[in-house]
């Protein structure tokens, strides 16, 4: 009897995030967990009594020396990402980065050109685009179900820094920034997955607790003519979870997305949609995981790495997508500095 | 086995969770904010005879216990550990940062509860120990609910999912054990993965009323609608079905409607306002033949 091929996964870094891939790895079918490395060896005991059965290594080097690997999940801090990229491409390792790509531009370019000189399958963990709701909104727009699209409005928020904050998640060397780079990436990702690539941006960012930024606003020109507003704050009450709201205007109507529903107006029916309203509620759409940890999408966004290695075939977020976000980012904190007009063409 | 009332009345409102929309949880948000509106669809749900209650450890829920009058004659279902909060903070501090913190913030409410005990057992956090760890978590959070009788606990769902995700039946049986012989209750399991759950737990020989998603839509029921329905139709395993109105995408009737033809031992709801109390109750007793209390 043939034994299905599985794919073999290291996650490298034990926080929250590594924990949380580290469970979601174990339940996927096409993929076995085969070694976790932390720069703490004291979590040593951590995964000794967590079940997993899985060597645990302080020293990676060791860890790609000893045991054999087909992928890796890269969960460490942001500033590791590229000299942990560098390292696991030698042994060309297909790679799944948690985001942002990378804590700056250059590292991002830097990581793009790694993976498309090495053949290896890459992805960044841009979650949105593997939740139902937002999939959904990808399709009708392809579709053209709003037809030409000319303006959006969106925001994305969350109640969590009212205070002076510390750690390398708040150092802009380490991190690459604050609330724009860790919280609206998520939001530009699927604004560039929406729209296609970005031609200028106007923005200011506000530093209200500690050297990162805690809020922003950009106006967004996409090179297809679309012109839209990004709000962002993660020091606003109110939001126990981050929460997108986005309003785009079209030529047959308006459709507005958020994490709760989709609401759809159409001054005429279009393909299944009626004239006027169709709302389409989370709760309304069928299952597309089969497990959840963590909040709805992560499983898929791992299940979609895991099948994307064994069948050879790109992820649904590359790093080139990636790097796509960063150079958006970049754009916003050159405007935010110079408080000009950026053009993506000045980035590189 | 455990006894539980057949209606229980859930708390995510309270803590302004709504699948519905923004307004709608920021609604809930500034409306429980104030622990007298708590109160009020305490007093309500207990004038019907619904006198179980799953909370969380969170403030205004605390608060609104320490003012309803009936306190002592209802039975409450605390969910442990309160995940969301560790989660939130570990950004800044670390996982083990974030529970560190934790321990040393209730150090003192636990020298005055349980002597010095508290102290010495933070080196759990700092070897990295987690499941010495859990049974701290179930101390530190369960010591606010000790005035109250408790029904059961209930492990939280995203802990149960990771121990489920990592085969980790130590920190099944370690929860299980802390409630039985510390307690002297019967745990609870949450999740989000009941179909996957549910044999799981079977294989490992172990029987835990489940506490999971079972509604007309599916929604949340992992990994399939069928899956989950074909399990409760085949085992006789002890469920505790909540999301039963789908996030308030159906209405009670239709809701509590498709429970009829299923074996549960207890069903939760959550309700946003006193009139929603008396109505979703109301339907609930009619439609699922449960007798005034």
């Amino acid at each position: 009897m043939q034994t299905e091929r599985k794919i073999r996964v290291g996650i490298v870094g034990l926080g929250k995030m590594g924990i949380l891939h580290t469970a979601l790895v174990n339940m996927i079918p096409q993929a076995r967990l085969t070694a976790l490395y932390d720069i703490d060896k004291k979590l040593a005991k951590y995964v000794d009594n967590s079940g997993l059965q899985v060597p645990f290594y302080s020293d990676l080097e060791r860890m790609l020396n000893e045991v054999e690997l087909d992928a890796a999940v890269i969960c460490t801090p942001t500033y590791t990402n590229l000299p942990m990229a560098e390292e696991l491409v030698k042994r060309r390792l297909d790679m799944l980065v948690e985001k942002p790509l990378a804590h700056s531009l250059e590292a991002a370019k830097k990581m793009a050109a790694l993976a498309a000189g090495a053949g290896i399958i890459h992805a960044t963990g841009y979650l949105l685009a593997h939740v139902a709701l937002y999939r959904r909104v990808k399709d009708l727009l392809a579709d053209g179900v709003l037809g030409r699209v000319f303006r959006f409005r969106s925001s994305i928020y969350i109640s969590e820094v009212f205070s002076r904050k510390k750690g390398w998640f708040y150092s802009r060397e380490k991190s690459g920034g604050g609330v724009v780079t860790h919280i609206a990436s998520h939001l530009i990702y699927l604004l560039y997955s929406y729209f296609g690539p970005v031609a200028t941006v106007f923005a200011r960012t506000q530093s209200l607790y500690s050297e990162v930024e805690d809020c922003a606003t950009a106006i967004l020109e996409f090179a297809g003519g679309t012109v839209g507003t990004l709000d962002v704050s993660w020091s606003i009450p109110g939001y126990r979870l981050t929460y997108v709201d986005l309003t785009i205007e079209g030529e047959n109507g308006t459709l507005e997305i958020t994490n709760d529903y989709i609401k759809l107006y159409l001054y005429k029916p279009v393909r299944e949609y009626p004239k006027e309203w169709t709302n389409i509620y989370r709760a309304d759409l069928p299952s597309c995981s089969d497990f959840e940890l963590g909040g709805e999408g992560f499983y898929e966004e791992d299940k979609d790495f895991i099948l994307a290695c064994l069948e050879r075939r790109p992820a649904a977020v590359s790093w080139q997508d990636g790097l796509e976000v960063q150079r958006i980012i970049e754009a916003i904190y050159r405007s935010a500095t110079s408080r000009k007009i950026v053009g993506l063409e000045e980035i590189g | 086995m455990i006894k539980l009332d057949r209606l229980i009345l859930g708390s995510n409102t309270f803590e302004g969770v709504s699948y519905v929309s923004r307004s709608q949880s920021l609604h809930y948000l500034e409306h429980f904010g104030r622990p007298e509106n708590i109160v009020a669809v305490l007093e309500a749900a207990f004038s019907l005879g619904v006198k179980t209650f799953t909370c969380s450890y969170t403030e205004n829920v605390l608060q609104a216990l320490e003012a309803f009058r009936h306190s002592q004659e209802i039975s409450l279902l605390p969910v442990i550990p309160n995940v969301y909060e560790y989660a939130r903070d570990a950004a800044e501090k670390g996982v083990l940062g974030t529970i560190v913190d934790r321990a040393k913030r209730v150090d003192m409410y636990q020298k005055i509860r349980f002597g010095l005990r508290a102290l010495g057992k933070i080196k759990s956090v700092i070897s990295r120990d987690i499941l010495n760890l859990l049974v701290e978590l179930v101390d530190f959070e369960l010591a606010s609910f000790k005035k109250y009788r408790m029904a059961s606990v209930i492990l939280h769902g995203q802990m149960t999912d990771l121990a489920l995700s990592s085969h980790n039946k130590n920190i099944i049986d370690i929860f299980q054990a802390v409630i039985r012989d510390n307690y002297d209750l019967q745990p609870i399991l949450a999740t989000h993965n009941f179909g996957t759950l549910l044999p799981q737990l079977v294989q490992w020989g172990i029987r835990i009323p489940i506490m999971a998603p079972l509604n007309q839509k599916g929604f949340m029921m992992k990994p399939t609608k069928e899956a989950c329905e074909k399990l409760i139709r085949e085992t006789d395993y002890p469920i505790i079905a909540k999301k039963v109105l789908a996030g308030g995408r159906l209405s009670p009737e239709d809701g509590f409607s498709y429970l009829t033809d299923k074996k549960t031992l207890a069903v939760v709801v959550g309700v946003g306002s006193v009139p929603e109390t008396y109505h979703t109750f109301s339907v609930a007793r009619s439609i699922l033949k449960i007798p005034p209390a």
